[in-house]
């Protein structure tokens, strides 16, 4: 008895809360997401990393339903999204809890009414449950005795927390969060770190976080994905992202400072180490067809070997 | 072909038209979301009283002095009450106090729309699961269909008035023969008309800030495009939209005679 019943729990617990598998997405004429499969255990603070502009933020926008893939499967919880109609993602939604990079609170709307605003439309709450509620995610992130002012009348990291607040006002299974610190001094970025590390221990929320902030990575993470190109370069530990042998995690975790990256090396390691983007390789859509164009694309893989981001020379 | 013109305001129109429809479908949450439908009646309405009154005042009084000028010569002068009231009640009433409102409430609504699109809180509403047509767009446009002839009212009245006032004091005309050929200046039907004028124009001013607003990508400068572009092409459509109506009123009008 006792034991069927914890081998049923086991079993509910290792479907993973989120599977993208062969994801594909391209906007004008650029793919953003080639292939890009992984998973998010239940219960886990799952954190991906990546150069700006390559493509984080789609990852979530598909995964909320706010743009629909090409190709490729996306599950949260069993159920298959991309193929759902409004309707129905509709009653997905109710899952999710997503904090915007600013918050994005509405503005005619103060702190407490921004809180209620899921429970005002979604549930048939008394007044009194309500008000119970915001108070307690409020009192969360320390904001209960500024529930009357309006976004405009307070700072980023405020309207961040607010904004979380608002997210997880009716217990969603899955929190996202994009880009939690940016624009945060550290003290307050670590204190969003504190609540992301409470609501998963606490809550037992699953949680999917976008950021490029490595401290706040390994401050959260219970695993860690590096975004490149389209795809999942390495998905492991923060130890294991930290003693990775991958030049461009290196790279980029160390911001730049190690694990120069060349071309010919990049090909090299990719061969030798990744089988997805060795396979990829092969099939005539490698490193240069998959490099992303555009203002915010990481520039890296034009470098030459030695060569500074800084070097006079290299300046267009 | 991607780019051509014609396309995209085809494309611009047909969003507009298509959530105009969608808008007044959520119709039925008005109850349920009548404060932001007051919040939106005072801020259309209400704040625009004032400017609507003070631009109509003199946009009578301008006509009257202008149509005076020109009746004096045939010695006619107390006929200003006439071509006021009918011109009032039938075209400037509905239509200037239309262009007051796109100036005012149009280009704002647009940009607002703009910048909680820009700043992701439409997407945030949409993961909410709360229909941003819904709880955005639906409070503003019922509040401008509603405002829009309550202020062609207002604005009907004092334009009349100023055209009075200049009559009485700059044309010499007496406030009785004034009144009397006002009365004949305007039956009922032509006040309906003008009403359901101002309705039209109202939906449709209220729809192009919305759509511009709702369709905002790019920042700063995407919102100034979004607000600009409200009132270009609200403007345009209710010059046009204008003709069509009264020219359609003029031909069922000569019909019913024709029956009659």
């Amino acid at each position: 008895m006792q034991t069927e019943e914890s081998s049923t729990e086991a079993l509910i617990d290792s479907t993973p809360m989120v599977e993208f598998a062969g994801v594909c997405k391209s906007l004008g004429n650029r793919k953003i997401l080639d292939q890009l499969t992984f998973n998010v255990k239940r219960g886990e603070t799952f954190v991906i990393i990546g150069y700006s502009g390559t493509g984080k933020s789609v990852t979530l926008r598909n995964l909320i339903g706010l743009m629909r893939p090409d190709e490729g499967s996306i599950r949260v919880a069993g159920e298959e999204i991309t193929t759902m109609s409004n309707k129905e993602l509709e009653v997905m939604r109710r899952k999710f809890g997503v904090l915007f990079q600013s918050g994005a609170l509405i503005a005619w709307l103060d702190l407490f009414q921004n809180v209620e605003l899921p429970l005002l439309e979604h549930t048939k709450m008394s007044r009194r449950k309500r008000t119970e509620i915001v108070q307690q995610k409020l009192e969360l992130v320390n904001l209960w005795q500024d529930k009357d002012k309006f976004p405009a009348e307070i700072s980023g990291g405020m309207k961040k927390r607010a904004g979380l607040a608002r997210a997880i006002a009716l217990d969603p299974e899955l929190v996202l969060y994009d880009e939690p610190s940016s624009g945060l001094d550290p003290v307050i970025a670590y204190e969003i770190d504190k609540l992301i590390n409470r609501l998963r221990d606490q809550l037992k929320m699953t949680q999917i976080v976008v950021t490029h902030d490595m401290e706040s990575a390994y401050t959260i993470a219970s695993r860690i994905g590096m975004f490149y190109q389209g795809g999942m370069l390495q998905i492991g530990t923060p130890d294991e992202i930290r003693t990775s042998e991958i030049e461009e995690v290196q790279h980029f975790i160390t911001g730049g400072r190690e694990g120069a990256v060349s071309r010919r090396s990049t090909t090299a390691i990719m061969k030798g180490r990744s089988p997805t983007f060795s396979a990829r390789l092969e099939a005539g859509r490698g490193v240069e067809a998959a490099e992303p164009s555009g203002d915010a694309a990481p520039t890296i893989m034009e470098l030459e070997p030695e060569s500074s981001p800084i070097d006079p020379e290299n300046k267009p | 072909m991607k780019d051509f013109i014609g396309l995209r305001a085809i494309r611009g129109a047909g969003y507009t038209l298509l959530l105009l429809l969608e808008a007044l479908g959520y119709i039925n949450h008005a109850w349920k979301r009548r404060r932001a439908l007051f919040t939106q009646m005072h801020v259309i309405g209400t704040q625009s009283l004032a400017i609507t009154c003070f631009f109509m005042l003199l946009v009578g009084m301008v006509f009257a002095l202008q149509t005076g000028i020109e009746f004096a010569r045939f010695g006619q002068t107390s006929l200003v009450g006439l071509v006021i009231v009918s011109a009032m009640v039938r075209e400037l009433g509905p239509w200037m106090t239309a262009f007051v409102l796109i100036a005012r409430v149009g280009s704002s609504m647009a940009a607002e729309i703009g910048t909680m699109k820009t700043s992701e809180e439409i997407d945030a509403l949409e993961v909410m699961s709360i229909n941003p047509v819904s709880f955005v767009v639906m409070p503003r446009l019922i509040g401008y269909a509603i405002m829009g002839p309550i202020l062609t009212i207002f604005g009907t009245l004092v334009g009349v008035a100023g055209g009075a006032l200049v009559a009485n004091v700059q044309l010499g005309v007496p406030l009785d023969d004034f009144l009397r050929f006002a009365e004949r200046g305007a039956e009922p039907l032509d006040i309906y008309w003008g009403l359901l004028k101002s309705l039209v124009f109202s939906l449709c001013a209220g729809a192009v800030a919305c759509a511009n607003g709702m369709r905002t990508s790019g920042g700063a400068v995407g919102v100034g495009r979004a607000s600009r572009n409200t009132v270009v092409v609200a403007l345009t459509l209710t010059v046009f939209l204008n003709y069509l109506l009264t020219s359609f009123y003029r031909m069922v009008k000569r019909l019913v005679a024709g029956i009659l």
